[in-house]
């Protein structure tokens, strides 16, 4: 049942590469919290259950609620609609992403451990790939921050490997998101675009000699 | 007592940030103050000992208390004066202050802590407090800067998170189910070696945003281009060390496995490259304050070469790295009451400072010396023994492209602050109202002293809490 989430969650990173619409970024990453969390409920229930229900509480309510409800009060308070200059052509984006998915799935095989399954550790890199080139691909700093969480999820996913030995480190990577993704990022979201009028990246070249 | 000085700092600065009141500013600051300075005896006496669950007193983290203690309480005096200076309302200067105090209590948490999730989380501390404060003059520049500065280390800390999400793979292969660093040490010989290699290099890229130096330094220099000269002498020092503690802890563990060599080589590889862009960004530098933060990079680049040669090289790297905070800590105060005295912050619109300022430029002159590890600096001693560890080695050829890109760092460094002193310019760039303070230059020489005094004759708790931070790797 967790490879059914797993390979869902990595079509919606095929899917993010396909999609030139901001709010479609925000319904993505609501859905990718689903996923998490039904990934969470199938492969940590071995932890106590106090933990167990924490855990999945925090996840089915920050990475697929909390976030995504936030990001799209930015993205109002913004009028952000759609990417206005794609740089990279969306057919080339899939390659990557596709490439991203069998580099780390050859790594993962590299990487053979007893702690973390094959499954995901591929899923986990090549999200972390994808969200790095998320990041560089686009030019308005509301995607970083989109790209920043795809990196998130990732790293939540490769948490999980270590969940049921150390449930703090999962309970970590959920502090990650909140507190510098969503809150601190994206207060100043709301400050560049109200400073700058725009919130292009290209507004932002000012500091070098 | 970690926890204690954690709740008691807490408490200040949430006073002080929603009473806003000029007396309470200075109550909690003396308050501050003597939190600290009980701290790092309590600390100093209690060596070796655990503390507070995930903390424990040891000899680097003691080290790194006492200066962070000396720097921090130079600064809330120069605070003071900088607040003046720019006439700030009061709730500007009490939210200041309350986001200083956290960013001091989150930097000596990173130093003490034990345990690696703890060490993360401290640092993930000191990047929201320190761009709380990036983002205090409100200018246009400063949000900038603190955008990039809060972006870059967020993904720079994420990859230091996978980094130690990897550590703990492989920890409970080994069958420790926490990151204690005493226990990961203990069982470090048994770990799966590719994986301890990603895991270093992980968190050394992550940590980099902190120390400042390649890959990852660029926004700490912007940060530095726009932040308060104060909290710029903290986060070119305190800051530095914490990222260097960060690194030196991933360090010892693999220090203690066989691939100590290789992690010697990376060392060595992103200390020479970090020197060389030093060198390089030098030529193109315009501000005071981006001069200072790129020699910053340049001693980082040097401690990691003396890690990276072993031997000798590791005391050396110590020295270094506390003689540079005191010299940095005291450039950057002296920096504050330079930029009174002109209208514009770039180094082609200064000049005549030794007409203006007489005691502040001996100040500055010292500084340059100092900075630049011309004796009688104890700067002098830390670099000569990096250089004699490099021969002593074997690396020759590192050891000359070093001393080639160091004369000419050195060569860019003091003719720009020779500009400043000496180079006449007109009168309509001078700041008429400029008041200098009669005891501001005082913190500057009780601090190039301190370093000439332990470079020339290091008293013997000094030389044995060095040699005791070193220990786990001889």
């Amino acid at each position: 049942m967790t490879y059914l989430f797993i390979i869902l969650y990595a079509i919606t990173l095929i899917y993010f590469a396909l999609s030139e619409r901001v709010k479609k970024f925000v319904w993505l990453l609501s859905i990718q919290g689903a996923l998490l969390f039904g990934v969470v409920f199938f492969s940590l229930h071995k932890i106590q259950m106090f933990d167990f229900i924490f855990i999945l509480v925090e996840t089915i309510l920050v990475k697929s609620i909390i976030v995504p409800w936030f990001l799209n009060r930015i993205r109002k308070h913004n009028h952000l609609k759609r990417e206005h200059e794609p740089t990279v052509p969306v057919f080339y984006s899939i390659i990557v992403v596709v490439i991203s998915l069998i580099l780390s799935f050859l790594l993962s095989n590299q990487l053979n451990n007893n702690n973390i399954h094959t499954q995901y550790f591929t899923v986990a890199f090549a999200s972390i790939l994808f969200g790095i080139y998320f990041i560089i691909i686009h030019k308005n700093i509301f995607s970083h921050v989109v790209g920043y969480l795809i990196i998130e999820n990732g790293i939540f996913l490769l948490s999980l490997a270590v969940g049921s030995e150390m449930p703090m480190m999962v309970n970590l990577a959920i502090l990650l998101d909140v507190l510098m993704g969503v809150l601190v990022l994206g207060v100043f979201i709301n400050r560049i675009g109200d400073t700058f009028n725009s919130i292009e990246i290209d507004q932002l070249s000012k500091l070098k000699d | 007592m970690i926890l204690l000085f954690i709740i008691i700092s807490v408490v200040l600065s949430v006073l002080t940030f929603f009473i806003k009141h000029k007396i309470v500013n200075i109550i909690s600051t003396v308050l501050f103050s003597v939190n600290l300075i009980s701290l790092s005896f309590y600390a100093y006496l209690h060596i070796d000992k655990q503390d507070s669950i995930y903390y424990k007193f040891d000899a680097l983290g003691v080290i790194m208390t006492f200066v962070i203690t000396i720097i921090s309480i130079a600064a809330f005096y120069h605070s003071y004066i900088y607040l003046k200076r720019k006439a700030n309302s009061e709730s500007q200067k009490a939210s200041y202050y309350a986001f200083l105090f956290m960013f001091i209590t989150a930097m000596l948490s990173a130093y003490f802590t034990e345990n690696f999730a703890v060490l993360w989380v401290s640092i993930e501390a000191t990047s929201l407090f320190v761009s709380l404060l990036i983002f205090h003059s409100r200018t246009k520049d400063a949000i900038e800067a603190t955008w990039k500065y809060l972006f870059v280390s967020s993904v720079g800390l994420a990859i230091a998170f996978i980094g130690i999400l990897f550590l703990s793979i492989i920890a409970t292969d080994s069958g420790v189910n926490n990151l204690n660093i005493s226990n990961l040490l203990l069982v470090s010989h048994n770990m799966d070696i590719v994986w301890l290699r990603i895991a270093f290099i992980l968190i050394l890229t992550g940590f980099s945003v902190k120390i400042s130096l390649f890959p990852l330094y660029t926004v700490a220099i912007d940060a530095k281009t726009i932040v308060a000269s104060p909290i710029n002498a903290l986060m070119s020092t305190a800051l530095v060390n914490v990222g260097f503690v960060g690194i030196y802890r991933i360090f010892t563990i693999i220090a203690n496995t066989e691939s100590l060599h290789w992690a010697q080589h990376i060392f060595m590889i992103v200390g020479i490259i970090s020197i060389f862009i030093t060198a390089i960004q030098l030529t193109r530098v315009k501000r005071f304050k981006r001069l200072l933060a790129f020699s910053s990079m340049e001693h980082m680049g040097l401690v990691f070469i003396g890690i990276a040669v072993g031997g000798i090289g590791y005391y050396a790297a110590i020295l270094h790295i506390i003689f540079h905070s005191f010299i940095k800590a005291g450039l950057f105060f002296q920096l504050g009451s330079i930029r009174s005295f002109y209208k514009s912050i770039w180094i082609k619109d200064t000049g005549m400072y030794f007409k203006l300022n007489p005691i502040g430029a001996l100040v500055l002159i010292i500084g340059l010396v100092s900075i630049l590890a011309i004796p009688p600096s104890g700067m002098f001693v830390s670099e000569f023994m990096i250089f004699k560890a490099m021969f002593i080695n074997g690396n020759y050829w590192e050891a000359i492209i070093t001393l080639i890109l160091l004369s000419f760092i050195i060569y860019i460094i003091a003719k720009q602050t020779f500009h400043l002193l000496f180079s006449d310019i007109e009168n309509s760039m001078l700041n008429n109202k400029a008041l200098a303070n009669r005891y501001e230059p005082l913190s500057q020489f009780v601090l190039f002293s301190l370093v000439i005094y332990l470079g020339i004759n290091p008293p013997v708790f000094f030389t044995d809490l060095i040699n005791a931070s070193i220990a786990i790797l001889n």
